[in-house]
């Protein structure tokens, strides 16, 4: 499972072996990237983001004492989103991001079982081995979702 | 990784780690020489470890044979803490707090419905909203109506018309934990909740029709009102979104919480405070209250499946014979009164993946089940088969009374999707006179038989070692899947 189809892209994500749960390696250029691609490997689970159209827009802000940690409260924020509304996200902007907060707009679709794949469902983001780094190329994270 | 840990073989069912570094406990893994190996090739021995490092536990750091890395704590962990040195973790429950299982016998023998499992099974996915996202769109609670289900539990089902007084005697805890503070549950939690209610939810959650296979205890079975082919229903599920979200919320709190009282802890995800601080008692209040969610829950499906099954059979409740055999938690923390060194405690026992045990003549088992000891039902993967156990009181002196909860998995979901591939699971079970019904492409595959261990293994392993009997073996006929 991963995220993008060439090689060398310079963000994806990769699901990483977990007996229990999934996790995820996530990388990109920027923080920012980390984010979007922590969110497109949750959305990766739960449908295929193909077949979502970006219909609606939501604009989300969440809060976190770390980066780290906020990472984790933004994609439980996007399983809030969904369990509440069936929102599932296609395309997401980072308007602002900074260690503790995050503020991003996302476009995208109603879950709609007639039009959209039902694949997993996921409890939570957690904090197990979570990591958030930069690297020589520029940014690396590590997620695991509790299934 | 796992194989640094030293293990020290005590028995044919018992591993001990000994106590070393910053551990304050010993751990105690209740495990066979052949799924020991299994075990070293990932963490959660680590997190067996790990555990034993918090403060004020008492006794071992406890692992079940079924035991699989989890978060935090480890699937299949049990451990006590004491009230006033001790702490409670919210990673010490899990995420679907009172996820448990329920079972049901009937009056019925597997020929009686052997031509309508098919249509048992579709119309069960009718009644029941399964898979991701799940929601019930009959039955949308308010705010105040949703602190009556957290408070009340299975007993708010059951006063709202959803089966009888007497299923609430044949529940843990009588389908309510004490002390649930439904303020303690925040707005994002209940917003969760509210068309959730009466839902399967998804992964490994699932309904089961199936029959008695084998009993190996004729007299205790005979007593739970079992027997040999009988028709049972088992049900799978827990708190749903709304539980989630109070595990969420209160790690965050909790992580703030063990900076304030200065805990070093080797993971993120074991975050916890001390039993009797605000912290601490505010979480054991929101989890008892989506705990009572569950229960709830798991209360309202078993009234769509009586009438599923009085429609499709033409059968009244008295013919049919529905009744509640038990419903276990396992995964929940609840403050239990143990023998410590000869002197009665009270301490905040976690089973994560893990089933309470209790023998025959303990106040907490429900009258009905003095003689025989508390049924602890372990479903095992859905191309097999489950067991019907009861408690005993070598698991109350042991285990604090507890034992395992299921197969535990050793695929992971990634390597069960690859396995599964090319192949229809449904057929494969189909020619083995299994009929599944999966809300989720992803999740039958996820969920293939090879994708576990073989529970008659774990299972084998608590037996042997004492700390449940075997009573019953349960094959499936016919399953939904979330």
């Amino acid at each position: 499972m991963t995220g993008t189809s060439k090689r060398h892209q310079s963000a994806g994500f990769r699901s990483l072996a977990h007996t229990a749960d999934v996790g995820f390696k996530l990388w990109g250029e920027t923080v920012a990237d980390i984010f979007i691609q922590g969110a497109q490997s949750l959305y990766s689970l739960m449908t295929d983001r193909r077949r979502l159209r970006a219909r609606q827009v939501q604009e989300v802000a969440v809060e976190a004492p770390d980066q780290e940690a906020l990472l984790v409260e933004w994609l439980n924020y996007l399983l809030y989103l969904y369990d509440t509304q069936g929102f599932l996200a296609r395309q997401i902007e980072i308007e602002e991001i900074s260690p503790t907060r995050l503020h991003a707009r996302l476009q995208g679709d109603t879950f709609d079982p007639r039009r959209h794949e039902v694949k997993t469902g996921v409890k939570a983001a957690t904090y197990h081995q979570l990591a958030i780094r930069p690297t020589p190329e520029g940014w690396e994270g590590h997620v695991i979702f509790d299934l | 990784m796992g194989s640094e840990i030293k293990l020290r073989r005590l028995d044919a069912y018992r591993w001990e780690i000994p106590q070393e570094g910053a551990m304050r406990t010993r751990g105690l893994v209740y495990c066979s020489e052949e799924m020991i190996q299994a075990l070293r090739h990932d963490q959660s021995l680590q997190q067996v470890v790990n555990v034993a490092t918090l403060p004020g536990i008492v006794g071992a750091s406890l692992a079940m044979p079924d035991i699989h890395w989890g978060y935090g704590f480890p699937i299949g962990g049990v451990a006590a803490f004491d009230l006033n040195e001790g702490v409670v973790s919210p990673g010490g429950v899990g995420y679907d707090i009172n996820c448990g299982v329920r079972l049901l016998r009937t009056e019925l023998r597997r020929p009686d419905i052997a031509q309508r499992v098919q249509e048992l099974v579709d119309v069960l996915f009718t009644h029941i909203p399964s898979g991701v996202g799940s929601r019930r769109r009959d039955l949308k609670l308010d705010v105040p109506t949703l602190h009556e289900v957290l408070r009340y539990g299975a007993a708010w089902a059951v006063k709202k018309g959803f089966g009888s007084a007497d299923d609430l005697l044949h529940i843990e805890a009588g389908g309510a934990i004490p002390g649930a503070d439904p303020k303690a549950v925040s707005d994002h939690a209940l917003d969760r909740g509210k068309d959730q209610l009466g839902t399967l939810g998804s992964g490994n959650h699932f309904t089961e029709i199936g029959y008695v296979a084998e009993i190996y205890d004729e007299a205790t079975a005979r007593a739970l009102g079992i027997f040999k082919d009988q028709v049972t229903i088992i049900i799978h599920t827990g708190s749903r979104g709304l539980g989630h979200q109070v595990c969420d919320d209160y790690i965050r709190k909790l992580m703030q919480a063990t900076n304030k009282y200065g805990f070093k802890l080797p993971d993120r995800q074991l975050c916890c405070a001390p039993v009797g601080s605000p912290e601490g008692r505010e979480y054991l209040g929101a989890m008892a209250a989506a705990a009572n969610f569950a229960f709830a829950n798991r209360q309202l499906l078993t009234h769509w499946v009586r009438e599923t099954l009085q429609q499709v059979l033409g059968l009244g409740p008295r013919d049919l014979g529905l009744e509640l055999v038990y419903d276990v938690a396992h995964n929940i923390a609840k403050i239990e009164s143990h023998q410590v060194n000869g002197k009665t405690k009270k301490l905040c026992v976690h089973r994560k993946g893990a089933t309470r045990a209790f023998p025959p003549h303990h106040p907490e088992v429900p009258a009905a089940y003095q003689e025989t000891g508390q049924p602890v039902l372990i479903p095992g993967d859905m191309g097999r088969y489950s067991y019907l156990l009861v408690g005993t009181q070598r698991a109350l002196e042991e285990t604090f009374g507890s034992t395992c909860h299921g197969a535990g998995r050793i695929l992971s979901r990634h390597q069960a999707i690859k396995a599964a591939k090319g192949r229809s699971i449904e057929k494969e079970l189909a020619a083995r006179g299994i009929i599944v019904r999966g809300a989720g492409r992803g999740t039958v595959a996820e969920e293939i038989p090879e994708a576990y261990k073989d529970v008659e293994q774990v299972v084998q392993v608590v037996h042997g070692a004492g700390i449940s009997a075997k009573v019953a073996k349960l094959h499936p006929l016919g399953v939904i899947k979330g």
